[in-house]
């Protein structure tokens, strides 16, 4: 298959702790998304933030890697909800560190047991680009439950 | 303190056929973007990708890190302009991060701003999450 590129474009004006900046990407998805020091590691204050982008992407990364697995087990999902949660975490030399990303998986699907699934979800985030980049520095958890009545 | 950002997403059906949507994200900033797989891998039709999310964290996370390290140095910058492109190899994964930046810092020579783009490369948050990726490149330029 050929390369894939995707672009993003970031301002920023003036210093760390009184600036601020913008973010969006090429395709138009998202544009001038604000960003702070502030609101990255205190409260949010309805901006995003370089982990929050980074939670987007797990979190989609890994939701077409789990339905590519289901499918290939011969149980395509009906829907799965994937929920990431990345922790930045200030370490003993003071600078800040991704520690953790935490996917947790509900899955609506037929012809699969919940430890079925949760074998199949270890398989794919092993399969998802990001987990295996992420996993190399900080840890990174897969819980999945079946959703409903099977 | 540890910061935790949320993102949830929901996907129907398989893979290849199917499609996807980030839901929400923590800071309600953004949501209810829409993903799918042909959008990923070939033609964005104006749908944004894991890939483009990560340019972004990229680029943000840089851009903060390298105004961080200008203002140590004592030349606080009036303004980054950074870009981060992914490429993404499907089938093998993200196989290079270019990122690029061009600054107005005033009292700052371009080999000072290269260093100082080449230290926030290594030591922003992102990039050390990210340190798995074969190739992460940085350009700098000063404008006047």
């Amino acid at each position: 298959m050929p390369r894939v590129q995707r672009e993003a474009q970031v301002t920023w004006e003036g210093n760390v702790a009184r600036g601020s900046g913008s973010i969006s990407g090429a395709t138009g998805a998202f544009t001038n998304l604000p960003y702070s020091l502030a609101t990255r590691i205190e409260k949010p204050d309805g901006k995003t933030s370089p982990e929050e982008l980074l939670a987007a992407a797990h979190a989609a990364c890994y939701a077409m890697s789990l339905a590519g697995e289901l499918a290939a087990k011969g149980s395509a999902p009906d829907h799965v909800d994937v929920r990431a949660v990345v922790t930045l975490d200030q370490v003993e030399d003071g600078s800040h560190r991704i520690v953790a990303s935490e996917l947790l998986a509900r899955a609506r699907v037929t012809g699969i047991d919940q430890a079925a699934l949760q074998e199949v979800a270890e398989i794919a985030s092993n399969g998802c680009t990001l987990s295996k980049l992420i996993e190399a520095s900080a840890k990174v958890t897969v819980n999945a439950q079946l959703e409903g009545g099977s | 303190m540890a910061t935790d950002r949320k993102a949830e997403v929901t996907w129907h059906s398989d893979l290849m056929s199917g499609s996807g949507r980030i839901d929400s994200v923590t800071s309600g900033a953004f949501g209810g973007l829409d993903v799918s797989w042909a959008a990923r891998s070939e033609e964005p039709n104006g749908l944004t990708s894991p890939e483009e999310l990560i340019a972004a964290a990229h680029a943000s996370c840089f851009s903060m890190a390298l105004s961080g390290g200008l203002a140590k140095e004592g030349h606080a910058p009036e303004e980054l302009k950074t870009s981060a492109t992914v490429t993404f190899q499907p089938g093998e994964g993200i196989t290079k991060i270019a990122l690029e930046v061009a600054g107005r810092v005033p009292g700052m020579d371009e080999a000072a701003f290269k260093q100082a783009a080449e230290q926030a490369k290594e030591n922003c948050p992102v990039s050390k999450a990210l340190a798995g990726v074969p190739e992460i490149s940085v350009a700098s330029r000063l404008q006047g």
